[in-house]
């Protein structure tokens, strides 16, 4: 339960990281990355709840960043709406989206509900960069800066875009946290973990699906949005393999279902790419043998690797605070 | 006439869509394995063998042979570093490994051969043939008679020798075949590098007829998907006619309705399948 001193603690630490991008140096190229591993982990959120609590593994989720992205683009080029309208469309076209696709593959399981999203993230790539409503291979361009008049707030770069970025990394967090303590969130793990008890006690395995794949899409979504006024064009590259590879290694790469692994996962992988970059090609087999390695050698990711090493760590500092072996702490 | 032109055309790319789909067939209707980078190690082969005729001077035997050596290579290579969880029949692990192999093999090709396209020319696909209003090229009917072959002497091997039967034994049930003697570890590692060589054996003789790039391989892993899923998983015979299928499909599509969206018609097809009949996905592993 969460004491009031907690909760102060979470706050203070929430408006902290505020600040951070300004701690690390503030230069343009902090704002640009601070604001990019937002998005990233907006996004692999996401798919978070579809492979830590389903235990499937979607390939479509580039399909919901890709709507974000082009709805918002639409939206903005099309019809002149400001983010909050272009938010709100970008939430519609994903429940759509993930409705289709939710009932579409309701009732398959493991590698063919994986092949089937798969070749719907394919298939949209081949669509948007033929599709000249959308732009076609050249894309859209020209989305306006994102802007809040109500407010008199105007986000022209980086630096001004990362407080919006930053609330939306925490009100993603704050719905994953929620989600994991609801009856949802649980409904979830007990159809991952044991479909047969799951229907006894009263859950529809295939409607907690659909009802996960409906709370995923938009999160997804929500982070294209932005990665459009981030980058004021779109175009097919938001539907490439890239975002999904990046998506699963933050997934996997920290731990499942702990809150804060996949954006760790994406500070890692994003923080090599953006200061530690060794050009596209050996960053892609970078990305892909982390992927690999960890869950062929680690199962637990970097936290199965840690948590033995703080154990012990915990013991011997025990162990030297008290001598006897009557200590309690097991 | 273009109908009997597309029907050529139907029938070559059926049988090179078939060809593409028999290591998969194999893994999964033996093994119960995905491979999601089946289209990078398609597009590894294609380069391999490239690079081996247009760079080292190899004729294009050699070169195949080469770039097959490879595929076994690699597929040994990730199945070895996926055992544990291939043993543990860990699918949803294993096909985001495979997804990760894909992905380095396409950074690894994109370092050592580049981002431009490149043309596979082979002696079979340089020499064109006339036959009244018909085009076809001798890569053509190289690529329907290797299919024929491979796919009669896979169905003979798997139905009629004792490989075929290891084989059967560990897709029915790994536990028992282990119990019986059967190294099932080395199955395995033996299914993934014939799912290596063979897709490079498609690489080598369907890519010359289409420009190849790095980024490439995404289409392929589709097609395959289709071919296995509508012949029935693991069904030899079913993944020939079901890629036969597929090919005319996508030339008439391609030629009359519009060809930027082949891949599109052809997964909607897909789908319908899926729809009318997804029990079909809940067969026995290695039933036929």
């Amino acid at each position: 339960m969460p004491t009031p001193l907690r909760l102060l603690l979470i706050a203070g630490v929430a408006v902290a990281g505020l600040f951070l991008p300004a701690l690390a140096g503030g230069s343009p190229a902090i704002y640009s990355a601070a604001v990019l591993i937002a998005i990233f982990a907006v996004m692999s959120y996401g798919l978070d709840t579809i492979v830590s609590d389903l235990g499937e593994v979607s390939l479509a989720h580039t399909v919901f960043f890709g709507i974000g992205a082009y709805v918002t683009a639409l939206l903005s080029v099309r019809l002149d709406l400001g983010p909050i309208a272009t938010l709100l469309g970008t939430i519609v076209a994903a429940l759509i989206a993930a409705g289709v696709l939710g009932l579409i593959t309701l009732r398959l399981r493991e590698f063919v509900f994986s092949l089937v999203t798969y070749a719907v993230a394919v298939v949209a790539i081949t669509v948007a960069s033929s599709w000249s409503f959308i732009g076609g291979s050249d894309g859209l361009r020209g989305i306006p800066p994102f802007e809040l008049p109500l407010i008199g707030f105007t986000a022209k770069d980086d630096a001004a875009l990362w407080p919006v970025a930053y609330v939306l990394l925490l009100a993603t967090l704050y719905l994953m946290h929620a989600f994991r303590r609801s009856r949802l969130g649980h409904a979830a793990i007990m159809v991952h973990l044991n479909p047969r008890l799951a229907t006894m006690s009263g859950i529809a395995p295939q409607r907690t699906r659909l009802q996960i794949f409906l709370l995923s899409a938009p999160i997804t979504a929500a982070a294209g949005w932005l990665y459009a006024y981030q980058r004021a064009f779109v175009s097919a590259d938001v539907l490439e393999t890239y975002f999904l590879i990046l998506m699963l290694t933050a997934v996997v790469l920290v731990g499942r279902r702990r809150l804060l692994a996949p954006l760790i996962g994406v500070i890692i992988i994003q923080v090599q790419e953006k200061f530690f970059p060794f050009g596209g090609y050996v960053d892609k087999i970078i990305l892909g043998s982390i992927l690999i390695l960890v869950l062929a050698y680690l199962p637990n990711g970097l936290a199965g690797l840690i948590a033995p090493l703080v154990a012990a760590g915990r013991r011997a500092v025990a162990r030297k605070a008290a001598p006897s072996p009557s200590n309690t702490e097991a | 006439m273009n109908l009997a032109q597309q029907l050529l055309n139907g029938i070559v790319l059926g049988h090179a869509y078939a060809l593409l789909a028999i290591g998969w067939t194999v893994l999964l209707g033996v093994a119960r394995l995905v491979n999601f980078g089946h289209g990078q190690m398609y597009m590894l082969g294609a380069f391999v063998t490239w690079y081996a005729g247009a760079r080292l001077g190899m004729p294009y035997l050699a070169a195949g042979a080469m770039a097959i050596t490879a595929g076994m290579v690699i597929g040994y290579i990730m199945q070895r570093i996926m055992l544990r969880l291939t043993l543990k029949q860990d699918l949803v692990t294993i096909m985001i490994v495979t997804l990760g192999f894909g992905y380095v093999l396409q950074g690894a090709a994109g370092l050592v051969f580049g981002s431009t396209g490149q043309i596979l020319e082979t002696p079979l696909s340089r020499i064109d043939i006339y036959w009244g209003d018909l085009w076809f090229t001798w890569q053509d009917i190289a690529i329907i008679v290797v299919a024929m072959l491979f796919f009669a002497a896979l169905k003979y091997v798997i139905e009629h020798t004792g490989v075929g039967r290891i084989a059967r034994m560990v897709a029915e049930d790994p536990a028992l075949a282990l119990l019986s003697g059967i190294n099932v570890k080395r199955v395995y590692l033996g299914v993934f590098a014939f799912e290596g060589a063979a897709v490079a054996l498609a690489a080598v003789m369907v890519a010359p007829r289409t420009p190849i790039l790095t980024s490439m391989g995404f289409d392929e892993v589709i097609i395959t998907f289709a071919v296995v899923v509508l012949g029935g998983i693991g069904s030899i015979a079913g993944s020939y006619f079901a890629g036969l299928a597929l090919g005319l499909f996508t030339a008439f599509f391609g030629a009359f309705v519009a060809p930027a969206y082949t891949t599109a018609a052809a997964f909607a097809v897909l789908i319908a399948v899926l729809a009318i009949r997804p029990r079909g996905f809940a067969a026995a592993p290695g039933s036929r």
